[in-house]
């Protein structure tokens, strides 16, 4: 089990995370938040890149800052920005990957071919990695992320810049990598997690906000979201969500705390309204 | 550190005890036997190329150098392959994406730079030789002039993995680089010909007393980084 007891993250007088409390065992943990919240703070503080300023992280109780590289032998990482040698096949850039984490050679070849396979880059692991598309390039980042067979595996922004449908397709990947594994990602792409995780966190005001399931954080709105065809007719307070045409009507779906009787039909919430309803007075 | 964080450090010392690391010579023995050369120095050939090219010029222009400016000039030029070596390949390794992916893995990118200074070094030692020796202009002085061409190698070295320790910034060690030529041009416009008197006057004693303070700081910089188990407990 990996936990993180009171960890605060501070750059001179500015602190970008103050006293988080998590836990994560197996399953896929996503880390909710808007640009700018901490997310990445976080993930690299998981990833060993930068450490923390007061509190610590444990991995089966040890800190993972005197387990140093023996920590690090069980994660893989994605960062945001993933850079790649564009001259490279996958299989080159793999084999490169796994020089440097220390795989033994007939076990590296092996496991490069199983991933190549796994990430469906079969068909183009002798060709240049410059003729690739984004998702494709993330597909090799996950490869490389999964070369040590990870038990934590740490993915920013990993659909950041994807198709809808490659996003998809990553998804289904993430799905089934996070069987036997704890897998935490980042977003701020509310659709990205919203079938894949089995915990959602959210930052808020540099603190930790909720840590949920995705249905148990939706709850947290139940009977405040509603839908109408006639927004001008709600008086009470509301914020507004999202806007759809439907039939030649614009339906508005908003939040409000105070019972909208008939002039609106009350909805179930789901986790972009959350988004939406917690980080309100966040610059969007 | 404040009593807090004191005491939580001498809580988590007491209850899992101090880790040793690795000495810095196991440590390149295994770097070496479980990464490879051939890993090491990954993608640093263009950057090396370049690097030699550039040296390869400043050379030439030190051997049309007068007579007269040989000892500061060698002195200069001493620790330039290695600055340019660092400053081309480790710029190159910080702008590439691979960063951050090789600081999580076994032995961080910044060990990985560590041991390729090594290299550097010794590189730039042979050529310190041929340097001093060209400096001296085949007279007695090559005895102190050679020591004090170390010293000024072990010395960029020692910065140079100290810089590549403390800064993440992808420019840091090229202006380090920069700076050390304009520093050397500055104190050969500004002091002229006392400074080539005072590098040819000094002791051979005194000269190979300031290469073992520079090679000392060297080791001690590489024993750091090779060593390097991140700020314990409380960090």
């Amino acid at each position: 089990m990996l936990s993180l007891n009171r960890v605060t993250k501070q750059y001179g007088n500015f602190t970008a995370l103050e006293h988080i409390d998590l836990e994560f065992s197996q399953g896929v943990y996503a880390l909710l938040a808007p640009n700018g919240a901490g997310k990445t703070t976080l993930i690299k503080m998981l990833a060993t890149l930068i450490f923390p300023t007061r509190g610590e992280i444990l991995w089966h109780g040890d800190d993972i800052v005197a387990l140093d590289a023996s920590y690090r032998e069980l994660i893989g990482y994605l960062p945001q920005d993933f850079g790649y040698y564009r001259n490279h096949t996958p299989r080159e850039f793999l084999r490169y990957m796994a020089a440097v984490k220390c795989l033994k050679r007939d076990q590296a070849a092996q496991r490069i071919d199983e991933l190549i396979d796994l990430v469906g880059l079969s068909e183009v692991r002798g060709k240049k990695m410059r003729k690739f598309s984004g998702g494709m390039i993330q597909r090799v980042g996950i490869a490389q992320a999964m070369l040590n067979n990870p038990q934590i595996l740490i993915l920013d922004e990993p659909t950041a810049g994807l198709d809808p449908k490659e996003r998809v397709r990553f998804r289904n990947l993430i799905s089934s990598l996070s069987k036997d594994r704890i897998v935490i990602l980042s977003t701020h792409i509310v659709s990205d997690i919203e079938t894949i995780a089995g915990s959602v966190i959210l930052l808020k005001d540099r603190r930790l906000f909720a840590q949920d399931s995705p249905a148990a954080v939706c709850a947290t709105l139940a009977g405040k979201v509603y839908e109408t065809d006639a927004i001008e007719d709600i008086r009470v307070p509301h914020l507004l969500l999202t806007e759809r045409q439907e039939n030649g009507r614009t339906v508005t779906r908003f939040a409000s705390e105070h019972d909208c009787g008939e002039s609106a039909q009350s909805v179930n919430p789901n986790l972009e309204d959350v988004f939406l309803y917690v980080y309100r007075d966040e610059e969007r | 550190m404040n009593d807090f964080d004191k005491n939580a450090s001498i809580d988590t010392i007491l209850d899992r005890g101090l880790v040793k690391p690795p000495a810095a010579g196991e440590r390149i023995g295994s770097m070496l036997r479980e990464l490879g050369l051939r890993f090491i120095f990954w993608d640093t050939g263009y950057s090396l190329f370049f690097a030699a090219l550039t040296f390869g010029c400043a050379f030439v222009l030190f051997m049309l150098m007068p007579e007269e400016s040989g000892a500061s000039a060698a002195v200069a030029i001493a620790p330039l392959l290695m600055l340019l070596a660092v400053s081309f390949a480790e710029t190159s390794e910080r702008l590439g994406g691979l960063y951050e992916i090789k600081q999580t893995c076994r032995y961080t990118i910044r060990q990985i730079a560590a041991l390729r200074v090594i290299v550097y070094s010794a590189a730039g030692t042979v050529l310190t030789a041929i340097v001093a020796f060209a400096g001296a202009n085949g007279e007695g002085g090559f005895l102190s002039l050679f020591p004090l061409c170390l010293a000024a190698l072990f010395v960029c070295s020692a910065l140079s993995l100290s810089m590549l320790h403390r800064t993440r910034n992808e420019w840091f060690h090229a202006l380090f680089t920069a700076g050390w030529i304009f520093a050397n041009l500055a104190l050969g416009f500004a002091a002229g010909e006392r400074w080539e008197n005072l590098l040819r006057g000094m002791p051979a004693a005194l000269s190979i007393g300031f290469a073992v303070i520079g090679a000392a700081l060297f080791v001690w910089q590489l024993s750091k980084m090779l060593r390097e188990v991140k700020p314990y407990a409380i960090a």
